[in-house]
């Protein structure tokens, strides 16, 4: 099965929403327990300290995984570089989208943008492996000014639809893609999201799904460019 | 596989070993995972940035008044020195890339009594030169006012480096934004200042621009003052030992702590007797040695003028501060490494849950750091800051013969020492011969504290045994 890793700040008291868990049911989870330590504090000592704290934490929230369906286990990660940790375990377990924690309920539409350079096809693929046979409505959003734009959304919905799931598309012509992208969030209970290519304003202004979910509230799946280790085309 | 260490000290305390298995990402215990973070230029930060503070910024006058010209020969004994403890350390850190430095090399190297002496003197050694680094910043503080206009006299140096004292421990206890990028940055901006201020004083040196200057005596006053002076400013090399004991955070250990080390002793070795050139050429070693501890303003004003001048002056302020706060971040590794093997009591090591630092640790350090910074005593702080640090270097070297001899199993390091083992042997007795050279007031000091830390080890932890225990 396709696997998810979620990051959790394990011993700040961060909970999984519901929504989240039960969205996560088609999949097998790995929850990454981190803490991020100051420089100024020896990575072992916190883990003398805490980790028994976190590792029952841990237990816990995959036992609540595997109650909402999928298969789960946990890793736990005392840090200095959150981003380092979670990259370096997700290449680890060959998890194929990374999971950003936000409250939600019940999720009935999934936003799916495909705006900018990311990889559809794996994008697609997730999804639909994602949704399963449940009763959960996509909704394709991209934010263009090219002329091949709607062929792709078409394109891509069809192939959604071709493995018989609800589909609707969304085109909006802009050069802005992230603030049109937040506009079109409310009517939707999560987003899943392409990871972008490393660039200069991710640089400038942060990641853009962590910005995403942060400006939505609700979770994002973060769908992982394709690694090396993969092997198939790039 | 070794043996675990073993014993208990005297509140009932053990050793706290686990089975870990290190990558070259992560050290992986049985449930949880050690990111490492530092990359060779986080290393070579944290080993450029606390060393060039002194050796360019403090140091200058009080070497040539001291020998002359020369004193860039002194510096030069003392890079030497400085690396021929850097590879053997090297070779020790990536065979066993654990935080605790050298304390962890020689204690499981020679065993518990010469771990407690080191572990203890590298942690008090972190303080002397925490302090020698605060009184250094109060003068460049001191003379950035009067370069604003506020002449207030040299009477305000100490009070101004007890106030950063306290101001950095603060920092340290509730600060926890990562200030390892700030780091990074004011050790490029500093090595920019310098390469070019280098550049344009060797032109001016060898007579391309500038004034001609009349060359004096190179080494005044003999071959002796030369040795007591690299004995004195040998403190400007402690900062690579800083990076062994931030081994355990290092990503790729095998490649990356070898040349940290090694990297940072040779750049700023290069960039002291540079400077020391430059400054007796420049101003001569009279007028030099006359400006004491803020000799390299004169300089910088000599060379480019005013700009030249307040240029050294924000580097200096930059360099000690920066040697000031790099060093008090390693004494919470130094008291974790000690007490995690019960050498001292496992609560000097715990973290605040407010801020997750260790916030006994860092006053630990803090509270003695203010004492000896008081004193004002810039000389007597950096050469006991040294003797204790040559006497753990000595012995790195002397653990490292011992280990290479018995080549126990698990003793595999990614790097060897070229030159063994003529290497560990001149480095080793070079470093004891070094402390010879100190004055009697510094000699005594450190004498009593390794005594003190013997005494320490029998009293609390005389059953606790770690030799041969990873």
């Amino acid at each position: 099965m396709t696997r998810v890793l979620m990051p959790l700040a394990v011993l700040e008291g961060e909970s999984v929403a519901y929504g989240l868990m039960d969205l996560l049911e088609t999949m097998d989870v790995t929850v990454l327990g981190y803490h991020v330590l100051p420089e100024q504090t020896p990575a072992d000592q916190a883990r003398e300290q805490y980790e028994e704290r976190a590792v029952s934490g841990l237990e816990d929230t995959a036992e609540e995984f595997r109650k909402a369906g999928g298969a789960a286990d946990y890793r736990l990660v005392f840090t200095h570089d959150r981003h380092q940790s979670v990259e370096r375990v997700a290449d680890e377990v060959d998890a194929r989208a990374y999971a950003i924690n936000g409250a939600t309920g019940d999720v009935n539409r999934l936003l799916v943008p495909l705006s900018g350079d990311v990889a559809v096809d794996r994008i697609l693929e997730f999804v639909t492996e994602l949704v399963g046979d449940r009763d959960i409505a996509i909704t394709l959003f991209l934010a263009s000014e090219a002329d091949d734009a709607d062929d792709l959304l078409q394109r891509s919905a069809r192939r959604l639809r071709d493995e018989g799931l609800e589909v609707t598309t969304e085109r909006v012509v802009s050069n802005r893609p992230f603030e049109t992208l937040i506009e079109a969030v409310p009517d939707h209970d999560a987003v899943v999201v392409g990871e972008a290519a490393p660039s200069l304003s991710q640089f400038l202004l942060g990641d853009e799904s962590e910005r995403l979910a942060a400006a939505s509230v609700g979770p994002v799946l973060v769908v992982r460019r394709e690694t090396d280790g993969d092997g198939a085309d790039e | 596989m070794s043996e675990a260490p073993s014993g208990q000290n005297i509140e009932g305390e053990t050793p706290s070993a686990e089975p870990v298995v290190e990558t070259d990402e992560a050290t992986v215990t049985e449930n949880a995972e050690l990111e490492r973070t530092l990359g060779l230029s986080g290393g070579l930060a944290i080993g450029i940035g606390t060393m060039i503070g002194a050796g360019i910024f403090v140091f200058p006058g009080l070497a040539a008044g001291r020998a002359g010209p020369a004193a860039a020969l002194s510096f030069t004994i003392g890079a030497v020195i400085a690396l021929l403890v850097a590879l053997p350390t090297s070779e020790l850190a990536t065979a066993m890339p654990k935080s605790g430095g050298g304390y962890y090399f020689i204690s499981r190297g020679l065993g518990a009594l010469a771990g407690s002496v080191v572990g203890l003197s590298l942690w008090l050694g972190l303080v002397f030169a925490t302090a020698f680094y605060l009184v250094g910043f109060g003068y460049y503080a001191v003379d950035a006012l009067g370069v604003l206009g506020i002449a207030i006299g040299e009477s305000l140096v100490i009070p101004i480096a007890l106030l950063f004292g306290v101001g950095f421990t603060l920092l340290n206890v509730t600060g926890t934004e990562n200030a390892a990028k700030l780091q990074n940055g004011v050790v490029a901006l500093l090595l920019s200042i310098l390469v070019v201020f280098l550049g344009f004083g060797i032109l001016d040196a060898v007579g391309i621009v500038g004034e001609p200057t009349t060359p004096e005596q190179f080494a005044p006053y003999g071959p002796f003052p030369i040795l007591t002076t690299a004995a004195l400013v040998f403190t400007s090399y402690l900062g690579f030992a800083q990076v062994a004991t931030v081994a355990g955070e290092m990503k790729d250990p095998g490649r990356n702590l070898p040349l940290a080390m090694v990297g940072s002793v040779v750049i700023v070795g290069v960039l002291y007797v540079a400077t020391i050139f430059v400054a007796t050429s420049a101003v001569g070693s009279n007028a030099l040695s006359l400006a004491g501890e803020t000799a390299m303003v004169a300089v910088g004003r000599e060379l480019l003028g005013p700009a030249g001048g307040f240029a050294i002056i924000l580097g200096g302020l930059l360099a000690t501060m920066s040697s000031a706060n790099a060093s008090i971040l390693s004494t919470s590794r130094a008291v974790y490494a000690v007490s995690k093997d019960a050498l001292l009591p496992g609560r000097a090591s715990r973290i605040n849950l407010k801020y997750g630092t260790p916030h006994v640790a860092l006053g630990m350090a803090g509270g003695p750091i203010l004492l000896l910074t008081a004193t004002g005593r810039v000389e007597v702080l950096a050469e006991v800051a040294s003797f204790l640090h040559l006497v753990a270097y000595g012995l790195i070297c002397v653990a490292l013969l011992a280990l290479r001899r018995d080549e126990p199993e698990w003793y595999d390091p990614d790097f060897r020492v070229p030159g063994y083992p003529v290497v560990p042997i001149v480095g080793g007795v070079a470093s004891f011969a070094l402390i010879l050279f100190m004055q009697p007031l510094s000699q005594i000091l450190g004498f009593l504290i390794m005594l003190g830390a013997a005494g320490w080890y029998f009293y609390y932890a005389r059953d606790v045994t770690l030799k041969g225990a990873l």
